[in-house]
């Protein structure tokens, strides 16, 4: 990842963050503009090549912009961790909440799919075995 | 023979990989915590996310094996025991089962006293135009009992309510008549300033079982100043009221309120003091809401959140203190926070619900027959926004207004789950989406969650009590314990223990 801090001289300074994609993707990297989106303008541009940069201006006068930078790569690499553990759990977290409803009578089907636990169902003494009726 | 144990492996067999269930994390005072589907937490050392999707944690460390106890991992050697998590998952959610439960009837919007925030009364003695009439107290009536909650509240509001308790007085044994025919139980409640309620009325409510709340705000020269009448005398009146109805009702039977004006916010430990002097055993210290005439007068009444959190913050301090010093005295928002954070339950707090609240588990019914999706929702109606008017008692079912517009573009909006800036909350499973405070403070119902009050209050209280949890001196947490479960106070949590 590579970063840029410029602290500009102009009438309106800013901040700009820069972003390799193989790291920060776009969608994390919108993210965390919209929490920082109460203080600042956040304009992002890619650049076709895997990066974007963040430019952070301050929304009001007297914003300061001291520790921004440092901030917004933090949590920006929080939304990435965020998103890998979305991803890596999505599956089972539909079949979670499919079992929670399915079971509470809001659902009127069924859904599809195997609701049982692999491992547990595989012993012969499995607690499911003891607790419920198949 | 020297008998040998077999190796520890036999028992705990060391895992060769292990999987995520879905979690979300935060970071708290140099800590990570992570928070799973059912709301189950755990406070874990700095790097831990990322040695969790990396595979990178020790499977051998106790941290892996608490992870794996409170559903953050499995592996071949544990199972992800889904069902459980799933029973616990339905369990958090339970609100969303069996609804309408509250029914709120505006029997008037009369009222003799002129508070600055109050959101919908009317100073007039007419007597008519803003009652209800009978017709529309059967029609709600009807629709009241349409909802399939095995278990309902109906509860009366105003106005002063008490100012058309002859209709109140035809409504409850018609509601009780009822709620037995389909085999429901029922709860009746009325909201009262209590000013002008006659020991006649008060015995009315003792012998239907009707539960009293009404507003306290704090010693005499604050409740008076926020809640002018005529004599300037609401603080007397109250509290005379109060005592009259603990008399006949019995103490259990009548609660308080209180709402946090501008006029309030250096005033914390007195109006906690005077309700502790008329031995009230729970407060909720309520920021005033940005609602109807309370938006007209916000110069007068209103304030920005950082500071009804600075409020909140000395107020439970104290509090506590007066728990330690032997008194039960229990914050209500603090209170279901915990009791969403440390057991299984969820709460019928209709704030902190998603999806929310709204229609699902509270309806008003208006004087004039309006059907609304909460009482903040005709709130608004009284400054012309009806958005979350779902219908009219006099044209609509339960299926047409739970299938109007109204409902269901709130509904989109009702879920935190999905919303930007909550789908990847930490807080999520103990917090709200509040379509109407967002549409009526950002003119939005998705709302914009870094400039929401609603986002502010709710983050910044929840960290404050996981700082309690973190920080874990038995003697508090003792306390919050006894608040979550109704038990009284044990000697552990006093202060001379």
């Amino acid at each position: 990842m590579v970063e840029e801090n410029e602290h500009s001289v102009a009438a309106e300074p800013s901040i700009i963050a820069r972003f390799s994609h193989d790291v920060v993707s776009i969608e994390s990297l919108l993210k965390t503009c919209y929490w920082f989106s109460r203080d600042f303008v956040c304009e992002v541009t890619e650049d076709g090549a895997g990066y974007s940069a963040v430019s952070l201006r301050p929304k009001a006068p007297g914003v300061s912009l001291e520790g921004v930078h440092d901030d917004f790569m933090n949590q920006a690499l929080d939304f990435a961790l965020r998103e890998r553990v979305t991803t890596k759990t999505a599956d089972i977290r539909d079949l979670l909440l499919a079992k929670a409803f399915s079971e509470s009578g809001v659902l009127e089907d069924q859904p599809l799919g195997m609701f049982g636990d692999a491992v547990e169902d595989a012993k012969p003494d499995s607690m499911f075995k003891i607790l419920s009726n198949y | 023979m020297a008998r040998s144990f077999y190796p520890l492996q036999r028992f705990a067999p060391i895992p060769k990989q292990f999987s995520l269930l879905p979690f979300r994390f935060t970071r708290v005072d140099g800590k990570e915590l992570l928070v799973n589907e059912a709301g189950e937490f755990i406070f874990a050392p700095e790097g831990t996310t990322r040695s969790l999707v990396d595979a990178a944690i020790d499977t051998q460390s106790i941290l892996y094996r608490d992870l794996k106890a409170k559903h953050f991992i499995y592996d071949e050697t544990s199972s992800a025991l889904l069902d459980v998590l799933a029973t616990k998952i339905r369990t958090k959610y339970d609100h969303v089962m069996g609804g309408t439960k509250l029914h709120i009837f505006v029997v008037t919007l009369r009222c003799e006293h002129s508070c600055h925030y109050c959101q919908v009364s009317r100073q007039t003695s007419e007597k008519g135009q803003f009652d209800m009439s009978r017709e529309t107290a059967d029609r709600s009536l009807s629709l009241m009992f349409e909802a399939p909650a095995p278990h309902m509240t109906l509860e009366f509001q105003g106005g002063e309510p008490m100012l058309a308790f002859d209709l109140i007085e035809y409504i409850v044994p018609r509601a009780k008549a009822e709620a037995q025919l389909r085999g429901k139980t029922l709860d009746l409640v009325v909201t009262t300033n209590l000013a002008c309620a006659t020991d006649e009325m008060l015995t009315f409510f003792r012998d239907e079982g009707v539960k009293v709340s009404t507003s306290l705000d704090g010693p005499a020269f604050l409740h008076n100043m926020n809640r002018p009448r005529p004599g300037n005398d609401s603080y007397e009146r109250a509290i005379d009221g109060i005592e009259r109805a603990r008399a006949i009702l019995g103490h259990e039977n009548v609660a308080a309120l209180m709402t946090t004006t501008l006029a309030s916010l250096g005033h914390v430990r007195e109006i906690i003091d005077e309700y502790v002097k008329r031995e009230f055993h729970t407060i909720f210290l309520r920021p005033i809401s940005p609602y109807g005439f309370a938006v007209k007068t916000r110069k007068r009444t209103g304030y920005e959140m950082n500071r009804f959190l600075e409020f909140y913050k000395q107020g439970l301090a104290h509090i506590l203190d007066i728990n330690r010093g032997g008194y039960r005295l229990a914050e209500i928002y603090t209170q279901i926070l915990f009791t969403k954070i440390l057991t299984p339950q969820g709460t019928g707090y209709v704030d902190l619900q998603s999806p929310a609240g709204e229609a699902w588990n509270v309806l008003v019914y208006n004087y004039n027959g309006d059907v609304f999706a909460s009482d903040e929702s005709r709130m608004l109606a009284e400054m012309n926004d009806l958005t979350f008017r779902l219908g009219n008692v006099h044209r609509d079912n339960r299926r047409s207004l739970f299938m109007s517009e109204a409902a269901l573009k709130m509904f989109e909006a009702s879920c935190n789950q999905s919303l930007a800036g909550c789908s990847d909350c930490a807080f999520q499973a103990y917090c709200g989406a509040d379509p109407i405070y967002h549409h009526a403070t950002q003119g939005d119902m998705y709302g914009h969650r870094p400039t929401s009050g609603f986002c502010m209050r709710n983050m910044e209280v929840i960290k404050h009590l996981f700082s309690f949890i973190k920080e874990d001196d038995p003697q508090t947490m003792g306390i919050f314990w006894s608040w979550i479960t109704g038990r009284p106070l044990t000697v552990t949590e006093l202060a001379c223990a």
